[in-house]
């Protein structure tokens, strides 16, 4: 057991209208990246938050760092960026980080100087300008998101969950923050975060768990994901201007069982039983002129479609973010 | 327990720095002397003002009526440059005298006019109309001039001497008051009961303010989201504690200043009062024990805790300020109901109503106190009232409670009275 940062068991709760997560079973491994990925509303954030005993599930158990989540202390080895990001706006920022320091039990004498080293490491301290002196409400919105990440990890958590870390973040940030991700496991942390971007999770992860209407999908790391899905997926990129002349081809149900059309670039489910060598063959007779043709492991993307199905993916699920 | 004190101390701390708790702290006093002594001070002032002289005195009773009012106003008898002027008119010549006078009020020449008819002879009445129509000291003066006046040419009528009547009539009746309670004699009651109307209004500011205080921060620490930052360390309950204990330890703080600072006042009030020209009156603070003091500070941090946590509450069923101020109109409305019971309670301390009122929970925090500082009442009603009042405390801390741990996290619109019932019941 000693191995695990986090064992979920059966874990359900219920809400007055609805049940949020049904029977969650799931183990991240120490020094993991591991992806909790879902639509919108499939109960990621509920399963954060029962992590961080913030609310109690109705049944099961949830051990963190080999303990339960509700004794004392045991929270102060966790770092948590929630997903809506905010700072009281009127504190100066070395206060602010004082007090998230101080909530997490780190001992007053240590504060001053880590703080002080991240707000150099992230420079918002420089000989010219001390970012730790000013208000919340005089720094960037960039600044402030990385107050907040200073905020999550000046304790220097052994596990870190990040809700949605990627939402909002313009491309350079999102780059910086998949850069501090990969840093972090280089310090042997364990991070979980949750996302509905599945490229970011393909790339970062170590393993996942897919969520739908509060329910496990599927997990497992994603090497093997893929390859028990791996083996019916086609990549197919033609040439523009001739999509028009696929259309007939690919609606067809006998060998294509579902299509992700990014307009010039597909990617093909087959059909249970159909050989990939007729569709090729049908592609060409189409005339459409082929750049590519190949069989592939399915995206994460894709196995998502393919699991959770489209009627839970019309709000909130993007594959490319 | 360590980390309900690191919220307190931030909240303390956030607060006394804050340029509204300097401007609050030492403004507070200044607002409270304008509202009491100014006008006190003013009323003095304006007796020896010209106000009260300058009127015209319209006289349909044919006698020197109003030549003798007028002198009594002024103090001293008319002449020739007196600013006041006697107009003797028929009654057929009333209508447009008053026109006239009215004229003369308007356009700033005098203050107002008086008419004296046969009603002010037979003693019944004389009618006033002026700009200080409403300034009580004025009105009393011109009143007593025609009383006295009626009064002395009644007795002349009836053959006494002039001198005499006046020799005999100069009665100035000043009433000194005393304060006995069931401990003894002591301080005057006048300045007891002003000291019982501070000490209320100061609990009822104070917990409106820091009430109203923690709301908005509630409210922020929702819309920011930092409350799931802190929630994620340290548990909803101790989050909201230690709120209520940094944010009445401000109010405590500031309170004490204003009591320190009284104090030192009050020992140096005399050689102030000569530096200003005022005149001395020397008067005895209510005699306050220690055990009174530790009573009300007892009292206080019931009631702060009792509403702070109420409005704490209210801070987390909303994400906005205008359904901020709906959700706590029934709080404030509390509060409100206990200040308008207070003028009733002053006026008798021992009556039926002061005794249920400060009995209530919501309301004995404020009421109790301002009669503890007006009457004497027995140790076992305050020990029963302490205890009640805790007990309203525990219930108004649990109910807050279960509301801001779940309110903490939840968006969007304000919940109904039966959700709000489920967010009670729910287990977190």
């Amino acid at each position: 057991m000693a191995d695990l940062a986090i064992s979920i068991k059966s874990v359900t709760k219920r809400f007055a209208s609805h049940t949020a997560v049904r029977a969650l079973s799931l183990d991240v491994p120490r020094g993991a990246v591991y992806g909790l990925l879902g639509p919108n509303g499939a109960g990621k954030t509920t399963t954060i938050r029962m992590l961080l005993n913030i609310i109690r599930p109705d049944e099961g158990t949830i051990l963190v760092l080999d303990s339960d989540n509700a004794a004392r202390d045991v929270l102060d080895r966790v770092g948590y960026l929630p997903e809506e990001r905010g700072l009281y706006r009127k504190m100066q920022v070395k206060r602010l980080l004082r007090f998230l320091g101080e909530l997490k039990g780190v001992r007053s004498r240590d504060l001053a100087y880590r703080i002080d080293r991240w707000l150099e490491r992230m420079d918002l301290k420089t000989p010219a300008k001390d970012w730790g002196e000013a208000r919340i409400d005089e720094l960037s919105r960039g600044m402030q998101q990385k107050v907040q990440f200073i905020g999550t990890l000046l304790h220097d958590p052994e596990l870190v969950i990040l809700d949605e870390p990627f939402s909002g973040l313009d491309p350079i940030n999102a780059q910086a923050m998949k850069d501090t991700v990969v840093e972090l496991k280089r310090d042997g942390k364990t991070i979980i975060f949750s996302t509905h971007l599945m490229d970011n999770a393909e790339r970062l992860c170590d393993s996942v768990c897919i969520i739908a209407r509060g329910e496990k999908v599927l997990d497992g790391r994603v090497a093997t994901v893929k390859a028990e899905h791996g083996g019916r997926h086609v990549a197919l990129a033609v040439e523009s201007g001739d999509t028009d002349t696929l259309g007939s081809v690919l609606a067809s149900g006998q060998l294509v069982k579902r299509v992700d059309d990014s307009n010039r670039y597909f990617e093909l489910e087959l059909a249970d039983g159909a050989d990939p060598q007729e569709l090729l063959r049908q592609v060409v007779a189409s005339g459409a002129r082929v750049l590519r043709f190949e069989l592939v492991q399915p995206s994460l993307h894709q196995i998502f479609l393919q699991r959770v199905g489209a009627s839970d993916i019309e709000e909130g699920i993007t594959g490319h973010g | 327990m360590g980390k309900i004190l690191v919220v307190a101390k931030r909240e303390y701390l956030e607060r006394v720095r804050s340029r509204w708790f300097l401007l609050s702290t030492f403004l507070g006093p200044v607002l409270l002397l304008t509202v009491i002594i100014l006008p006190a001070y003013l009323a003095i002032r304006s007796q020896s003002a010209e106000t009260a002289s300058n009127v015209i005195v319209l006289d349909v009773t044919g006698t020197d009526l109003g030549r003798r009012v007028m002198s009594e106003i002024i103090g001293s008898p008319m002449n020739d440059t007196s600013v006041a002027v006697v107009r003797s008119v028929t009654a057929q010549a009333l209508a447009e005298a008053e026109s006239t006078a009215t004229h003369d009020v308007m356009s700033r020449k005098y203050q107002g006019y008086l008419v004296l008819d046969s009603a002010s002879m037979q003693g019944r009445g004389a009618r006033y109309a002026g700009r200080n129509a409403s300034t009580l000291p004025d009105m009393e003066r011109i009143e007593g001039a025609v009383r006295q006046s009626v009064l002395m040419m009644r007795m002349q009528n009836a053959g006494l001497d002039a001198e005499r009547v006046k020799a005999l009539s100069d009665v100035r009746i000043r009433l000194a008051t005393e304060r006995i309670t069931d401990a003894g004699r002591g301080g005057s009651g006048r300045f007891s009961v002003a000291f019982a109307f501070t000490i209320a209004f100061l609990l009822y500011t104070s917990i409106l303010l820091y009430g109203q205080s923690i709301l908005r921060g509630v409210i922020e620490e929702k819309t920011t989201r930092v409350a799931e930052v802190v929630v994620a360390s340290v548990s909803p309950d101790a989050m909201l504690g230690g709120k209520v204990i940094g944010v009445g330890g401000v109010g405590l703080t500031q309170v004490g200043i204003w009591a320190a600072s009284s104090m030192l006042l009050l020992r140096f009030r005399e050689p102030l009062m000569e530096r200003l020209g005022m005149p001395v009156v020397p008067f005895a603070m209510p005699s306050m024990t220690l055990g009174t003091g530790l009573v009300l500070l007892l009292f206080f941090v019931l009631g702060f805790t009792f509403y702070s946590s109420l409005f704490a509450a209210v801070g987390a069923m909303v994400t906005n300020d205008q359904d901020a101020q709906q959700a706590a109109t029934p709080v404030m409305l509390l509060a409100v109901f206990s200040i308008i019971f207070l003028q009733p309670v002053m006026l008798n301390p021992t009556g039926p109503l002061a005794q249920v009122v400060s009995w209530l929970p919501f309301s004995a925090p404020i009421i109790m106190p301002a009669r503890l500082s007006l009457i004497s009442i027995s140790r076992l009603e305050v020990g029963f009232v302490l205890f009640g009042s805790a007990l309203s405390c525990v219930a108004a801390v649990w109910l807050a409670a279960r509301i801001y741990r779940v309110g903490i996290l939840m968006y969007g619109k304000k919940p109904s009275l039966a959700e709000l019932g489920r967010w009670i019941r729910q287990s977190r």
